[in-house]
Parts: C-alpha cells; sequence; structure tokens
C-alpha cells in the first residue's frame, strides 16, 4: 500500500491538474442553484445570469452537463498571450506567466474551448511559448552548480518537467564536489 | 495555493486564508518531494477526515430523502466529487508517508529524533517492519555467513550503508512564501531567498525553512 515506484520521484501532471483545479474560476450559470457547504468553503447561490466564483473542477462539472459558462482567466486569450510569445522569443528570461498556468490552460481548453475565443490559435500559440520555453530550460541547464539554481517565473508544469534530470545531474555535482566540503556540511547536521 | 507571483493583471486570485485543504495539498506536496519524512499533521488531517465524513453523512441523509429535487441530486454529486477529491489527496498523503517510513524502517527504529515526526501508528509499524526485515535477512542470509560479516551496521568504505537513510543533500526545487533572509548555500555565499523565489537546491539547505513553513517544495 505503500507509494507505487513511478509516482515516488514526482509528481504526475494529472496531479498537478488536481492541484490547479483547486483555483477559483468565474463561471456564468446556466441554472440556478442554493449555496452549498464543501470542504473547501461554500459556494453559490447561482442566479443565472449573475456570474459566480468557485473552483475549476466545480465548473468543469457544471460545464460538462451544459449548466454554465467559463468565463476565461485574463490571460488566456490571443491576444495576452502572442505578447507573451513575442516577449519570450526576445528576451533571455522567462516571462511572468501564472504559476499553473499549463494545467489551467489544458483543463479549460478541454472541457470548455466554445468558451474560448479562436482556442485553436490559443493552442498554438501555447504550444510555441512552452518549446520557447523549453529551449531555456535546457539552456539552463548550464548554469547548474552544485550549490543552487534560481529559476525565475519557471512553472509548475515546466519544474515537474526539468525534474528528473535537474535533480540526478545537481547530485552528482554534489558528490563531485563533496570531499572538500565535508567540514561544512557537518555544521548543517 | 497561494500562487501570488506574476503581476495582479495575470492573477485576480486574491490573496486568501489558505483552507484546511490547501494546507493539506501544500504538504502532500511538501512530502512527495522532500527526500527526509516531514513532521506527520496529524491534527490537519483529523480535522480534514471530520469534515469527510459529515459531508459524507449529509449525502447519505439527502439521498434516503425521496422527496429530494433533481437540483438538490446535482449539488449531492457535487459534494461527493469534492469527498473523492479530498479522499484522494488523503490517501496519497499517508502513502506518502507509508513509503517513508518502511524505507527507513531500520533508521527510524534506531532514531529517537525522528519518533515525534511520526504518528503513533507509524512509528508502531516501523518498528515492527524493521524487526521483520532484520529477522528475514537473518533467517535467509545473514546466518549463513561467517560472524564478522553477519551484521547489518557495518560500514564499509565507498559503499552505501545497510541501513536506507534519507539523502538530505538531494536537491530539491523550492518556492519562498515569504523573504528568508540569511540562507547559506554549499558554496559558502548567503543569500536571500526573496518571497516567490523557486530555486534548485540541496534539502539540507532549506530543511529549517521548511519546517517553518517559510517555504514550501514544488
Amino acid at each position: 500500500m505503500a507509494l507505487p515506484p513511478s509516482l515516488r520521484t514526482t509528481a504526475t501532471p494529472a496531479e498537478l491538474e488536481l492541484i490547479a483545479s483547486e483555483q477559483l474560476v468565474e463561471i456564468v450559470p446556466l441554472v440556478a442553484m442554493e449555496r452549498t457547504a464543501f470542504i473547501s468553503g461554500a459556494y453559490g447561490p447561482l442566479r443565472p445570469p449573475t456570474k459566480c466564483k468557485m473552483p475549476i473542477w466545480m465548473a468543469t462539472n457544471l460545464k460538462l452537463k451544459k449548466k454554465c459558462h467559463i468565463v476565461p482567466p485574463d490571460w488566456l486569450n490571443v491576444e495576452y498571450l502572442q505578447e507573451r510569445l513575442a516577449r519570450e522569443t526576445s528576451e533571455p528570461e522567462f516571462s511572468e506567466l501564472p504559476f499553473r498556468f499549463a494545467e489551467v490552460a489544458k483543463v479549460l481548453l478541454d472541457v470548455a474551448s466554445d468558451d474560448i475565443s479562436s482556442p485553436d490559435k490559443v493552442r498554438s500559440l501555447l504550444q510555441d511559448i512552452r518549446e520557447a520555453r523549453q529551449a531555456k530550460s535546457r539552456e539552463g541547464l548550464s548554469k547548474l552548480d552544485h550549490s543552487e539554481l534560481s529559476l525565475p517565473n519557471l512553472c509548475s508544469m515546466e519544474i515537474n518537467e526539468i525534474r528528473p534530470f535537474f535533480v540526478r545531474s545537481m547530485s552528482i555535482l554534489t558528490q563531485l564536489v563533496r570531499e572538500p566540503e565535508t567540514r561544512q556540511m557537518d555544521q548543517f547536521e | 495555493m497561494p500562487d501570488d507571483f506574476g503581476g495582479p493583471n495575470i492573477l485576480p486570485q486574491e490573496v486568501a486564508e489558505e483552507t484546511a485543504f490547501q494546507q493539506l495539498i501544500r504538504h502532500w506536496m511538501n512530502e512527495r518531494h522532500s527526500p527526509d519524512i516531514l513532521p506527520g499533521q496529524e491534527l490537519l488531517l483529523g480535522r480534514i477526515l471530520d469534515h469527510v465524513r459529515k459531508q459524507s453523512d449529509d449525502v447519505q441523509l439527502l439521498r434516503a430523502d425521496p422527496d429530494s429535487s433533481e437540483d438538490e441530486h446535482f449539488r449531492i454529486m457535487l459534494v461527493q466529487t469534492e469527498v473523492e477529491r479530498v479522499k484522494f489527496v488523503v490517501r496519497s498523503y499517508v502513502r506518502t508517508r507509508l513509503h517513508k517510513v518502511e524505507k527507513y524502517a531500520r533508521w527510524i527504529a534506531k532514531t529517537p529524533e525522528v519518533h515525534e515526526r511520526l504518528s503513533k501508528a507509524e512509528l508502531d509499524h516501523a518498528k515492527r517492519y524493521a524487526r521483520l526485515l532484520e529477522y528475514h535477512f537473518t533467517q535467509s542470509v545473514l546466518q549463513s555467513l561467517p560472524p564478522d560479516q553477519q551484521s547489518l551496521e557495518e560500514e564499509t568504505a565507498f559503499m552505501p550503508p545497510m541501513t536506507p537513510e534519507p539523502d538530505k543533500l538531494r536537491p530539491v526545487f523550492v518556492h519562498a512564501l515569504r523573504d528568508c533572509p540569511h540562507v547559506q548555500l554549499p558554496d559558502g555565499s548567503t543569500i536571500t531567498m526573496e518571497k516567490g523565489r523557486i530555486s534548485l537546491t540541496p534539502y539540507y539547505v532549506i530543511e529549517h525553512l521548511l519546517a517553518r513553513g517559510e517555504v514550501e517544495l514544488v
């Protein structure tokens, strides 16, 4: 019953999606519903067409039953992503994006693509951004040492992607410099 | 999760107080990414399980009521969905700890400082598991070896120890939840991990910050 081996070193994308789905999103309800108490708080009442905030998992649930429209977050549209892509390809550092943008975008594009304007364009922009950022991650590997690597604006899904390789690389670098530093290490323990 | 890095324009999420479930998610991810076994969150877990029980009882009651409307059925379904989500995280959290308890059973049994991080059930399990493991090793192999090779404690140069211990040198991805000044790095330099910073650094560097809840592992 202990954790299966495949989950011992990293989180799965599905688990990250579960975490991201706790975030709130705005919806336009199509049905009325009384205020209901949940473990994470009380949501509702739903009174169409008054907008309401609820966790993404709940919104997707309603959406799949055609009981609401989801209002995509400010950053999930062509203009915003185009501007990010332009920055991503012209500047050397990672541009600012919500920490769990990849998960949120995937969930919303999967179930609510009809609530997002030009979803195909959004998809391809997200893909381009992802590739531009992946290239930067790979370059970042050259800065890796045994001590610390700061990764500003790196996002949850990207961290998960590079985790196995980066962790292993740094472990090896740590082993290589370990001998001369044994004394310093003792202070920590 | 308090995702408050990034400009306010891209993160409308208000910085609300963490709910109990969000706390559990944070501890779950910390436990998953940390090489060491962290202090068990028994109180939090108890609170959440009570809440799960209460929600499930309410659902049972409502279900038994034949007059409930379609609208109510739908709300019941949402409540149940959430209960399953919470149960999933609870289960994964407990199983992550179980994995570490079993992996480090012998180390836990002989290291009293770790005991307070474990629940009574976990500690009992660790001790029993360690005993079984030693018995099994002795019965199957060790007793047939020459006497000076029978011990599980021996330390041979260049060989990993026979009692697995958490590898605190393992790097982790850490996210600073507030400003953490005077973080001493392995290369001897000292930095301030400003709030929102994400770094890859060996676990022992941030161990004390994690214990104080000033950083989380991502």
